[in-house]
């Protein structure tokens, strides 16, 4: 008896919790792959493809160089948070994972159910907020510590980059929640199936404009380009100079996990989660659960690589913005228009209590 | 902001600790952007310009110098390694210098075959600029198809003379051989190819707004700004001023070929882009044109085999990819150069930065080195 309480408390979630990251994090190295893969193919040439077939090991083999090489810290650097940044640029994004809904709960043999999330808290979007934003907190300290000016600037960049992007991303997700009526992403995703009909309809079409503000903002926040001031390169090189070896691994490997968690957070958003295009899923689950929630997790993955294909595709034809032209766009368009988006969502969500209301009022 | 008027007030602890300076920040020797190891030293308030200082000298090799010890045929290949993407114009840029001095008719054949390949080197030479000039802006795609159609060129090259990006190209007196069997063809296929290649390019770039946003008004020299300094090329003709030394000065029977200068509006980034790019398709005319009219006749004039020019001097000048690119050679009658001087192009278009880079921004100056094409082997020499 204990033991089963003991299991269900701590058990359980810790195996979750060791499989997910293990998920995540061969997800991020292969995001990696295959975004060299495919910025291959985009600029007529061939990318990585000599080590094992296809190049599928080269991820293994750049995270063993990268462990292998000498972890230099500057003389000038200051050494405590010096180290501890590149931990701030990847926990976050590794913690957001928690609260991502992948597929409908799993039924077993004896009819015990078991989630596909780590954590459902019902204030789930509230926490990705919280804990994403924190991810800033690695790249201007990096920056920073590094004592030296190049990544200074990349930091100073960052920061405000970060800031200004922030703002819009929140309220795009806030016009969401309101449609939706939760913060847990298990919640939207049902409603979404529910909304028009049985099989659904996504959030993308009713909010387009949200999802083009959430689209553009996760950009920025991630720091691809054409938002990847930064990182730079061929400006400031990027805040991440002075690191070496797994220093650097972490700040790489932080912002593709960054990649992926805004892709599977806008899947779950605006995509319809893990719902299954074109099936009614509620039925299908009453049937075959145990089915539905396989088809379920790879149409999660299937929509979550449109969004990583666009990033790359973005990247590979894209120039870079200039400081001044990134605030601009975040402020003077991006901000307004989530703004007015989320106004109407408000007021259209409104309008039945309003009716009521007025009626109340008249009689 | 006004620091002696800060610092007049500003006795107070709280003044003092309000009281701000200029950073100075090192752009190069060893930056990713700076086309080689030119190195500014920026002072900026903020991310904003305020001064600008340029070192230069981190690539000397003393070629100059060198010249004097070589006899007068054995200094071209020393001047392919100045302007090293446009090595075949540097070549003619010399040996016409001794022709000059030698007095030799170069054939008519010889000039032809000469122009088509400075022709075909300046695209090659805007292609390189084109693809890093993007990928300095961020465009990193842009790279890689303009490296694709200047491994034609190349290999082009390499069928003709041998070399490949060096290939000391033209002897004294003319060319050394003629095109090989299937080149001409080759060459015209490429030509026939290149229009839509560029149209591709203008796809990703002229029409899209981050390129003009980031290009437009950004490293603005005025027209008589450029004069003054001295620029030259499609520097100079972005600011709109008509000077090309292959209309101004016509040489190698360029006044023979029907061609135009792009010229430019506001001498910014973008007007210099969009006047190399309208260039490579105006290299493209030339070329056809003289395969077209590609006259009979010898390979080259009369020159002995070992040259010794009469005591004297000389100035030869021709348009190359970055601008007007003069050799100055003082003879004493000897089997070497007593002096040589280059006047280089990038040289004196590095003079601009300064004046393009006021009150812009940091990433407005990897868009004005792009912009300006320098390349550091012609400026240190």
């Amino acid at each position: 008896m204990e033991f089963e309480v003991l299991m269900n408390t701590v058990g359980f979630p810790l195996i979750k919790i060791l499989i997910l990251l293990g998920v995540v994090l061969t997800c991020v190295a292969y995001t990696v792959y295959v975004e060299r893969r495919l910025l291959g193919f985009f600029q007529s040439r061939l990318g990585p493809n000599r080590v094992g077939p296809f190049g599928l090991v080269q991820p293994i083999a750049d995270g063993v160089k990268l462990f292998l090489k000498e972890d230099l810290v500057p003389l000038f650097a200051r050494r405590f948070i010096f180290k501890l940044a590149p931990i701030f640029a990847m926990a976050p994004a590794l913690v957001g994972f928690s609260i991502v809904t992948f597929a409908p709960n799993w039924v077993g043999a004896d009819g015990t159910e078991h989630s596909f999330v780590v954590a459902d808290v019902n204030i789930g979007i509230l926490f990705l907020l919280a804990i994403t934003s924190l991810g800033v907190f690695g790249i201007i300290l990096g920056g920073w510590s590094s004592g030296s000016k190049y990544p200074l600037f990349g930091s100073l960049r960052s920061a405000s980059q970060m800031l200004s992007y922030e703002i819009p991303l929140t309220l795009s997700v806030l016009a969401v929640i309101l449609m939706a009526g939760s913060f847990r992403l298990s919640d939207i995703t049902e409603a979404q199936q529910q909304f028009f009909g049985t099989r659904g309809l996504y959030y993308i079409v009713p909010l387009i404009l949200a999802f083009a503000v959430y689209l553009i903002s996760a950009v920025a926040e991630t720091n691809r380009t054409p938002f990847d001031l930064p990182e730079g390169e061929s400006e400031i090189i990027g805040f991440h100079t002075e690191y070496s070896g797994m220093r650097f691994a972490f700040f790489f490997m932080g912002e593709y996990a960054n990649i992926v968690l805004v892709s599977c957070v806008g899947t779950a958003l605006f995509l319809g989660g893990y719902d299954i295009p074109f099936v009614s899923d509620a039925a299908l689950y009453a049937s075959h659960p145990q089915l539905t929630s396989i088809l379920s997790l790879a149409s999660f993955a299937a929509k979550c690589s449109l969004f990583i294909f666009f990033y790359i595709w973005i990247r590979a034809t894209f120039p870079r913005y200039r400081y001044d032209h990134l605030l601009k766009i975040g402020w003077k368009v991006l901000l307004p228009i989530s703004l007015v988006n989320l106004l109407l969502v408000a007021a259209i969500k409104a309008w039945p209590h309003f009716q009521d209301w007025l009626g109340g009022a008249a009689g | 902001m006004d620091q002696s008027n800060l610092n007049a007030s500003g006795t107070s602890p709280l003044h003092k600790a309000l009281e701000t300076r200029s950073m100075e920040l090192n752009f190069g020797p060893q930056h990713p952007a700076t086309h080689g190891v030119y190195r500014a030293i920026l002072e900026l308030d903020g991310e904003r310009i305020v001064g600008l200082d340029s070192v230069i000298g981190y690539l000397h090799r003393g070629i100059e110098k060198w010249a004097e010890y070589r006899t007068w045929s054995n200094c071209t290949p020393i001047f392919d390694r100045l302007d090293y993407l446009a090595a075949v114009i540097n070549c003619h840029g010399y040996v016409g210098a001794v022709e000059k001095l030698l007095g030799v008719e170069v054939p008519k054949k010889a000039q032809y075959m000469r122009v088509v390949c400075d022709e075909l080197n300046r695209i090659a030479s805007h292609l390189i600029w084109l693809g890093t000039h993007a990928l300095d802006i961020g465009a990193m795609t842009m790279l890689f198809y303009p490296m694709r159609e200047r491994e034609v060129i190349m290999d082009l090259f390499e069928s003709m003379f041998g070399g490949r990006l060096l290939p000391n190209a033209y002897p004294v007196g003319g060319v050394r051989l003629d095109f090989p069997k299937g080149w001409e063809k080759a060459c015209r296929s490429f030509l026939a190819d290149l229009p839509d290649r560029i149209d591709d390019y203008e796809k990703l770039l002229t029409g899209n707004r981050m390129w003009v946003q980031r290009t437009k008004d950004v490293g603005v020299v005025s027209a008589e700004e450029a004069i003054d300094l001295g620029l030259s090329g499609p520097t100079l003709r972005g600011s709109g001023v008509y000077f090309d030394v292959r209309k101004a000065m016509p040489y190698s029977s360029y006044e023979d070929f029907d061609f135009e200068i792009p010229l430019g509006e506001n001498g910014d980034v973008f007007d210099r882009y969009i006047c190399r790019i309208r260039e490579m398709r105006q290299s493209a005319r030339i070329i056809l044109q003289a395969l077209d009219g590609m006259p009979e006749g010898d390979l080259k004039g009369k020159v002995s085999k070992i040259i010794k020019p009469p005591a004297g001097e000389a100035y030869f000048t021709v348009e190359g990819s970055k601008g007007q690119l003069g050799f100055y050679l003082v003879s004493d009658g000897g089997k070497n150069p007593w002096r040589c001087h280059v006047r280089s192009p990038s040289f004196v278009n590095l003079q601009g930065m300064e004046t393009m880079c006021k009150d812009g921004l940091v990433a407005d100056v990897v868009a004005v080195i792009g912009s300006l094409d320098i390349v550091l082997g012609e400026i240190d020499r």
